[in-house]
């Protein structure tokens, strides 16, 4: 039996105080994938940052063969509300997954037509309470060495969340071929949604470009902060979709960067005089960008948005927003001991709350996790080589 | 007792085995042990196996789920993967278990081998030379001992 030495589990808990009044602010569990990459994001946070094309170069040439995240399954877009870590029926397992970049870089915030304030109704129903479970994957990651200490992990707040499942494209009722975005999100603090269409990120510096700036501006949106909102276009500021082929709303070119659609979400530093000294720490900006394409299943049918990556932008790091598979609510309190979603899959008695990076499967309790490493390191779910586990206690608060 | 210590997940498979068994699989402990399983497969149809009941016995050991049941046949099979000892060449017994894997799963993966023999990994070379040499006549012996061993009387 080997004894796979330094590969630990980290700790995760979401966070209770990024959940605000009766809503729920998205939970975003983030971490980096191994102890490296929080050395590389410090740095980068410390300000020495003049080398990022370097560093994404090389990191464009190795990343492959160490960070091949799986193919979203089906149920890579809908996963909270088919929660259940597929069960392996007949000794079935999902296809080795394909490669996929990465890209960081710095930033500068983009400067856009601005448009009369957005004003947001705030749902406060808490049954709309959503504890969406991201894994962010900070984006400048060097290859990893293959089992390290993990001792550190790196928790940031995600202060603006767009809920990627409820982002929808609607005709304007009053513009024929007009066409308005529409979404849910959560905002700690005010800040100002920007929408473009065939847009290309500069340098990947979190810089968008549209290409066709004759058919469409971009647009922007200031927003009040808020739990629960829902962003609704205006008519009248919607886009004739026409001008565009087919073709290039449904096919994104993540290799140049170039989404059909992307919003971005940022929050704005909040004025001095308004804001108390203590909280000036989490008033940075912070921005969500999220890129979709728009695809017709026919030629009369109304476009469908698909989400194809939400990445965030924080204190000059890159992070991708990523989901744990099997997640579901099997931490939540009225945990079931009986319903085979909920429960590891190695003991089948406590609830799962270890996931494996990179292949995402959460699927097992910590202890079995430990006890697994004893003797494999291999994903229960998919077989990909663990490296690294995590353990995330979800804390549901007390303000429900 | 040797049952008095058996882990929780084992009693839970058991349990779900026996209240919502799978098609065509029938599995039940054995009194005296529980980690010992009596299985009964039924053959597939539109298999050389159709029509037949075969007889397996399925054991837990100690470490399992961290290590895959033990699985044999004891009904007589004229299989390429499956040898005169009723040992069963397939990957999820061997090196490619996963304690995600169950009592459950293994016992459907071998039905499935049953409609699927695999002649090109095979652990009775005889039965494997006389399926790629000539499978319509190894179906034959296959639906032959089916009707002479597994007839199920």
């Amino acid at each position: 039996m080997k004894v796979k030495q330094g590969l630990k589990i980290s700790k995760w808990y979401s966070i209770s105080e990024e959940r605000t009044g009766s809503g729920g602010v998205d939970t975003n569990i983030v971490c980096p994938v191994s102890v490296s990459v929080t050395v590389c994001a410090s740095v980068e946070m410390g300000g020495s940052w003049s080398n990022g094309n370097n560093r994404n170069t090389r990191r464009r040439n190795s990343y492959h063969e160490h960070y091949p995240p799986p193919p979203p399954p089906a149920y890579y877009y809908h996963y909270s509300s088919q929660p259940l870590m597929p069960q392996p029926p007949q000794g079935y397992f999902p296809p080795p997954p394909l490669p996929h970049q990465y890209y960081s870089n710095g930033y500068t915030p983009p400067l856009h037509n601005h448009h009369p304030p957005f004003h947001a109704t705030t749902n406060t129903q808490p049954s709309d309470v959503d504890l969406n479970l991201n894994v962010v994957q900070p984006l400048p990651l060097p290859p990893p060495p293959s089992y390290v200490d993990h001792e550190t992990t790196k928790k940031v707040r995600n202060d603006v969340n767009l809920h990627k499942n409820t982002l929808q494209l609607h005709l304007d009722p009053n513009n024929p071929h007009h066409h308005l975005i529409s979404f849910d999100f959560d905002a700690l603090f005010d800040g100002r949604i920007t929408i473009f269409y065939l847009a290309k990120e500069e340098e990947h510096k979190c810089r968008f470009v549209p290409l066709f700036p004759e058919a469409f501006e971009p647009i922007t949106f200031p927003f009040e902060k808020g739990v629960g909102q829902k962003f609704c276009q205006p008519s009248g500021t919607g886009i004739d979709l026409g001008f565009f082929e087919l073709d290039d709303l449904s096919n994104p070119s993540p290799e140049e960067d170039e989404f059909p659609l992307v919003i971005c979400a940022e929050t704005t530093p909040l004025e001095d005089h308004e804001t108390p000294a203590s909280s000036l720490v989490d008033a940075s900006p912070h921005m969500q960008i999220t890129q979709a394409v728009l695809e017709k299943i026919d030629g009369n049918a109304p476009f469908q948005v698909k989400v194809i990556r939400q990445i965030l932008w924080i204190d000059q790091v890159r992070y991708e927003l990523r989901e744990l598979y099997g997640i579901g609510n099997s931490t939540a309190p009225d945990f079931d001991r009986n319903d085979p979603g909920k429960e590891c899959v190695i003991c089948m008695t406590e609830p799962k709350d270890t996931a494996v990076l990179p292949c995402r499967h959460m699927c097992m309790c910590s202890e079995c996790a430990k006890a697994l490493l004893l003797q494999s390191d291999k994903c229960p779910i998919c077989r990909q080589a663990i490296e690294e586990l995590i353990e995330i206690k979800i804390n549901n608060g007390d303000d429900q | 007792m040797a049952n008095s210590n058996l882990p929780r997940r084992i009693i839970k498979e058991t349990q779900r085995l026996l209240s919502e068994p799978a098609p065509g699989i029938s599995a039940s402990p054995s009194e005296d042990n529980m980690r010992y399983f009596n299985v009964m497969i039924l053959g597939p149809t539109q298999s050389p196996y159709e029509g037949g009941v075969f007889k397996l016995e399925l054991f837990l050991p100690e470490e399992y789920p961290m290590a895959a049941p033990k699985v044999r046949f004891l009904t007589k099979i004229y299989h390429p993967n499956i040898d005169k000892l009723g040992r069963i060449c397939l990957d999820i017994l061997k090196d490619k278990w996963s304690p995600a894997l169950q009592i459950r799963t293994v016992l459907l993966s071998i039905q499935a081998l049953l409609s699927a023999p695999n002649p090109d990994d095979p652990l009775s070379e005889n039965i494997a030379k006389h399926w790629k040499s000539n499978e319509a006549e190894a179906v034959e012996t296959a639906k032959e001992w089916t009707r002479l061993y597994a007839s199920g009387a």
